[in-house]
């Protein structure tokens, strides 16, 4: 016989061995918790959001730094900036929110899966987007240093009075150092993000990759 | 208090618990694993029931639902970490469905069967069901061409397997 038909048929009896489950019982099991991916998913996501708001706004924003900023009459740059990382944040919540509600164990299995990794997608960008404006703070933060700070004026114009290299030099420690100061952070979201990955999508990545190889008849 | 739709939910999910069985023996290979995905699926479905409209039936919605949550929502490292309390209605279960195979050849295609992928499981669990290409097709959103060929190439897979 055919091993299809002779599992088919193993198949339909083996109904009789499953156990039944009283009314009481069900009515325990669906008052437990999920914990299915999307829940961690969104779990994840809304630390993810908290942490870089926190960042942006809690260390970027304090007083100190500004007074910094003002004193450098940098206001007119750092204001603005500001103005539109609030636009940002509230953009990419309101689109996250969209997409996670937009998931439904109803639809078939692709758009499900499809769904998810939207969802994914949009706080991948937020991010991406935060760890772009670290960059550009350390950058704008070295040249404002550079040029509004008296005291480094000061070790400019001394290290320029003992020879002409000696400012090219200086000048490639700073770039150095801040290079390696944005491959440090870098790394250490890499890290992180394919730690997570590796846990929660890895399985959802592989049977979504399956599925599409099926759909292109591979 | 439990509301009228819990009740009706609760009525509908045990007269139909064996597709739910069914996909648990599929997509596990233990009794706590079964349970464990068993408990997941319930509530996945107890949380879509207030967007199942009736304008399909109780169990083919099951099956969408379900087959979803095993592929793609559940788990199953976590859960292992996290400890289950003991008094967990799901270890009540007990039952002689594993190993109690006792033809060889039966024994070699369901392990067979479990070395499939997710995704070819769920075709072979929906044709053991005698559900026809197109819902298939529907279930798991590709063409029914597409899953007419990959259904060939299961058969191909198992005969290839249980003949090495």
């Amino acid at each position: 016989m055919d091993e299809l038909e002779l599992l088919k048929k193993d198949w339909e009896k083996s109904i009789k061995n499953y156990p039944s489950l009283s009314k009481e019982e069900i009515y325990s099991l669906i008052s437990r918790r999920s914990s299915s991916i999307v829940k961690w998913i969104f779990i994840i996501s809304v630390l993810e959001f908290s942490l870089w708001t926190l960042l942006s706004f809690g260390l970027d924003g304090s007083s100190e730094a500004y007074e910094k900023i003002g004193s450098y009459g940098y206001e007119f740059i750092i204001y603005p900036l500001v103005g539109i990382s609030y636009i940002v944040i509230f953009g990419f919540m309101y689109l996250f929110y969209k997409n996670y509600r937009n998931i439904s164990v109803t639809e078939n299995t692709k758009v499900l899966m499809e769904r998810i990794l939207k969802t994914r997608k949009t706080v991948k960008q937020y991010v991406i987007y935060n760890i772009t404006v670290m960059y550009l703070g350390i950058i704008l933060g070295v040249i404002m240093e550079l040029s509004s700070n008296s005291e480094i004026h000061i070790l400019i114009s001394d290290i320029k009075s003992k020879g002409e290299n000696g400012i090219y030099i200086f000048y490639l420690i700073v770039a150095v150092l801040s290079l390696i100061a944005m491959a440090l952070i870098t790394m250490f979201f890499l890290g992180f993000y394919y730690l997570i990955y590796g846990l929660l999508l890895k399985r959802l990545k592989v049977n979504y990759k399956e599925l599409k190889k099926l759909d292109h008849g591979e | 208090m439990k509301s009228d739709s819990e009740h009706s939910f609760v009525e509908l999910l045990q007269k139909h618990q064996n597709i739910v069985h069914k996909i648990c023996r599929i997509y596990t290979d233990n009794e706590h694993a079964h349970n464990d995905l068993f408990q997941e699926i319930s509530i996945q479905l107890w949380k879509a029931f207030p967007k199942f409209r009736g304008d399909s039936k109780f169990s083919t919605w099951m099956y969408r639902v379900g087959l979803n949550t095993a592929i793609t929502l559940y788990r199953k490292s976590l859960r292992t970490i996290k400890s289950q309390p003991i008094e967990s209605v799901a270890y009540k279960l007990s039952y002689q469905d594993y190993d109690d195979t006792k033809d060889q050849q039966l024994k070699m295609i369901y392990a067979a069967v479990k070395k499939l992928n997710d995704i070819d499981k769920g075709i072979i669990f929906l044709y053991l069901e005698s559900k026809n290409y197109k819902e298939i097709s529907d279930t798991l959103g590709i063409s029914e061409v597409n899953a007419r060929v990959r259904m060939n190439r299961i058969k191909t897979k198992l005969k290839t397997q249980l003949n090495a």
